[in-house]
């Protein structure tokens, strides 16, 4: 009977969960909600956007394994290369924590929206009109919380013990008794445990905080927008920091433990005083020091990192409990809000500003962009994308000169980017325009000022995150080669992403008597998309070719380019509306 | 106001079809300048596309419409400039503050400041709208987003205004006020139309109503003439109104039912 119950509130929390990704999702879409709505009728992938995110973490996650199984090979290795025992220990205790914290950020970055999303409570809203009791509730609320995380629990329990086993038993395992490996393995599985469990109670809280700040009425203020934001560089960061640190640390852990670069004294000493630090470091030296040997290790750091991680755990339990009582009140009828005190808006706050068309086009686009999760995406993204490609590494060496220019691949990269970014562009440009619709049919509008507002965006992100990613490589060997291509290509970006919006207009907008920048003839959609893609790209190509013959040609072409972007601008959009032709 | 005696709206003999459905069906009438005209009709009577039509927002497929004597499509910006428009559903900005909206109204209208700020100020407070100013108008609800529209289509002083089921959400202090503002409208000598399935509202607040179903005009007059129609068949105008839209039969049916159902369920 409790068993049949079980399986009730089991089925309960699968749709308080879908619940909260939809409304995590929702919350993320802003204006495109309606869009969104209609795209997961039809898409079942895009129904489900939390497996990417678990998927994600876990990959990150699990691929953590290499960093405890790394440190115990290079730790033994460089001991007997003439590293001092305190200097492994320190780095190594450094290393184990920041493998804890790592951790953390992880699971923190890719479960935050979803968490969002269970802690505003909306998704409990339904289940309470259901007969189910209030304690039945309560465990529906923690049954969907783990469900949201599930997969990175395992994997995060497991990463540990399972590294450890694998490191021990190809280094000293061969050398020690059995009881030092078990004690090891037993180690790593209390620390994964007590670890994991913060993890959580930290995740629980945190999203609840930020929920808070979310909380709809709330939407609108400057916090919240900033926060939207925070996350979003949060995951390129984390992505781009994960990577380096699997890509630098397999080069350079070796290194790390090699370099020997404190004395004995300075080494203790600060050991000393990080095993004292609850969390991270004192798992990291606790770890650390099971590894090595108790008899090396000063007193004191072993004393330290045993205190420190009582206090872990005392604070884990604090955490846990809070935590606990947060899903209780979230799932409870009456979610206990935090009342935000906000000013009342008083009758003489009220003034309205005249400012020119385009100008205030400008100002709508902005005001939604930057509360859309979407929008600040696209406008992010060229931003990011070049720095990221620039810092990772992947530019190679490898480049084709012809005659005066140098053609690298790291500049076709970039290049690719740039109409990807570009197409976003485009497409989130004049998606903004839909979400107003009943206003804007009332207005008299000029399409000649809306279109207008748009162009600056071309001038915009792409050509800082050229520039930007230019002085991150600033030491390569191919800098001055790519620093007079891209100062070159500076006009092509705006030419090529203003010619894809003339053409998207072009293709989507033409309405009786005049063009639109909406989308009003919706068919044949794809082919149109492709057509588009498929001239910027011709362009593109154009470009590069005249690169390779001389810069010479770059400059005259985008002459050209520009003056017919103008004459067809005018065209389409004359200053005089009655005048409006067809363009074929 | 530039206001003649010529008909503010004519609109003669339009037709328009979403592919089999014939959603406006040969439809004529004109609105005079100080008239409240009703668009009276059942849900999917197709009195929101002749408001699109008339708007220019939707293409005739026969017929003509003229608004102030010009032609919706064509001279679109001129109608708009002195038209306010209330849509069904109040698809504003959803990640917009009313301030911003209304900032971005007066911009694009080039309305003057001060004498907009006034406004603005009077209307917030006289629909009780006025702590709603600064929160994102996602988080508004139904009725408060509303009035929000209401005061959008108003801020300019428009020649006509076209009400599509503006009283939706509206609680009835609000809605009071909404009428009261159409009445001042007009006596000032703009004109509106009023469309709305609610009878009684027609009735209170028009001066002439068009009563259309399934796309055609079933019958057009004051709602004196309408009432003498209703008197002479010996009924109250919600019968006949049921009648002329034939509703009464289908409606009788399903209460029939309906009784039915709620019977058996008591016996067991
Ligand atoms: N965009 C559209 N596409 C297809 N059919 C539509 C569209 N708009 C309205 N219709 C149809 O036209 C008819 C009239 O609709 P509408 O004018 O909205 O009615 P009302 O406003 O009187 O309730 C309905 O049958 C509706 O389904
Ligand atoms: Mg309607």
């Amino acid at each position: 009977m409790i068993l049949l119950r079980n399986k009730v509130l089991y089925k309960a929390s699968k749709r308080v969960y879908k619940e909260a990704v939809l409304h995590a999702q929702l919350q993320s879409a802003g204006s495109n909600q309606q869009r969104y709505l209609e795209r997961i009728e039809k898409d079942r992938i895009a129904r489900s956007p939390d497996i990417i995110y678990k998927l994600l973490a876990t990959i990150y996650i699990a691929s953590l394994t290499f960093l405890p199984i790394l440190s115990v090979f290079s730790m033994y290795r460089q001991l007997s290369e003439g590293s001092s025992f305190e200097w492994l220990n320190f780095a190594s205790g450094i290393v184990n924590g920041a493998f804890f914290f790592i951790q953390l950020v992880i699971l923190v970055v890719f479960a935050l929206m979803l968490a969002w999303g269970i802690m505003s409570g909306g998704p409990y809203e339904w289940i309470h009109t259901l007969p189910f009791s209030r304690k039945e509730i309560e465990k529906i609320g923690l049954l969907t919380f783990v469900r949201s995380i599930n997969v990175q629990l395992i994997a995060m329990t497991l990463v540990l013990p399972i590294g450890m086993t694998v490191a021990i038993s190809l280094t000293i395992g061969p050398y020690i008794s059995i009881w030092k490996i078990l004690a090891i393995i037993l180690l790593s599985i209390v620390l994964s445990l007590v670890n994991t469990c913060f993890n959580i109670g930290i995740l629980i809280i945190l999203s609840r905080k930020l929920a808070i700040v979310m909380e709809e009425y709330d939407f609108a203020s400057k916090k919240a927008s900033f926060i939207r934001i925070g996350t979003m560089f949060a995951y390129f960061f984390v992505s781009m920091f994960i990577f380096s640190v699997v890509n630098i640390g397999i080069q350079n852990l070796d290194a790390f433990y090699g370099l020997n670069g404190l004395s004995i004294k300075d080494s203790t000493l600060i050991s000393n005083i990080l095993s004292f630090v609850p969390y991270p470091f004192s798992s990291g030296y606790l770890l650390s020091i099971f590894v090595l040997d108790f008899n090396g290790v000063a007193p004191l750091t072993i004393v330290g990192s045993v205190i420190g991680f009582l206090f872990h755990c005392l604070i884990t339990f604090l955490v846990i409990r809070k935590a606990l009582t947060i899903l209780r009140n979230i799932s409870s009828p009456e979610i206990k809000r935090k009342k935000i005190m906000r000013r009342k808006t008083i009758v003489e706050d009220i003034v309205t500003k005249n400012l020119p068309p385009v100008r205030a086009f400008m100002k709508r686009d902005l005001s939604i962009i930057t509360r859309e999760m979407q929008q600040i995406v696209v406008l992010i993204l060229p931003i990011m994308m070049p720095i990221y490609t620039a810092i990772t590494g992947y530019v190679e060496d490898f480049h084709v000169i012809y005659g005066n220019t140098t053609v690298t691949v790291y500049f076709i990269i970039m290049m690719v980017y740039v109409l990807t970014n570009t197409m976003a562009m485009i497409v989130s440009t004049t998606t903004i325009e839909t979400g107003g619709e009943t206003i804007m049919a009332a207005l008299p509008i000029n399409e000649r000022d809306k279109m207008k507002s748009k162009i600056p965006y071309f001038f915009g992100t792409i050509v800082i995150g050229m520039l930007l990613s230019l002085l991150v490589m600033i030491k390569s060997p191919i800098f001055i080669g790519t620093l007079y291509l891209t100062l070159s290509f500076l006009l092509v970006f705006p030419i090529i992403g203003v010619a894809g919006l003339l053409l998207k207009v072009r293709l989507f907008g033409k309405f009786r008597h005049k063009y639109v920048v909406e989308e009003i003839k919706g068919k044949y959609k794809f082919s149109k998309y492709v057509l588009i893609i498929l001239l910027i790209s011709l362009m593109m190509v154009m470009f590069i070719f005249s690169a390779v013959v001389g810069y010479w040609l770059i400059f005259t072409c985008e002459a050209v380019c520009l003056v017919l972007l103008v004459f067809t601008f005018n065209y389409m959009f004359p200053k005089k509306e009655w005048k409006v032709k067809y363009l074929f | 106001m530039s206001i003649g005696k010529e008909p503010m709206i004519k609109v003669q003999q339009i037709t328009k079809s979403f592919g089999d459905v014939v959603a406006v069906n040969n439809l004529s009438f004109e609105v005079k300048p100080g008239e409240v005209f009703g668009l009276l009709g059942p849900n999917g009577a197709g009195k929101t596309t002749t408001v699109k039509l008339i708007l220019g927002l939707l293409e005739l497929d026969q017929g003509e419409i003229e608004v102030f004597g010009l032609h919706p499509e064509k001279d679109e910006v001129e109608i708009k400039k002195k038209l306010g428009y209330v849509s069904e559903d109040p698809l504003i900005y959803k990640s917009m503050t009313p301030k911003m909206l209304f900032d971005f109204i007066t911009s694009i209208r080039d309305l003057d400041e001060a004498k907009t700020t006034e406004k603005l100020r009077y209307y917030l407070e006289s629909l009780e709208a006025v702590e709603y100013y600064e929160k994102l108008i996602a988080t508004l609800s139904r009725g408060n987003k509303q009035k929000m529209q209401v005061i959008a289509s108003l801020i300019h002083d428009p020649d006509l205004l076209i009400l599509d089921e503006p009283l939706t959400g509206l609680d009835a202090k609000s809605a009071k006020v909404v009428k009261e503002i159409i009445e001042l409208h007009s006596e000032r000598g703009g004109s509106v139309i009023f469309s709305t399935h609610i009878l009684e509202v027609a009735e209170d607040i028009c001066d002439r109503i068009a009563i259309i179903d399934r796309g055609k005009l079933v019958a057009l007059g004051t709602v004196e003439e309408l009432s003498k129609m209703a008197d002479k068949a010996g009924a109250d105008l919600e019968t006949i109104f049921l009648k002329l839209t034939q509703q009464d039969e289908s409606v009788n049916h399903i209460i029939q039912n309906l009784r039915k159902m709620f019977h058996n369920d008591k016996k067991k």
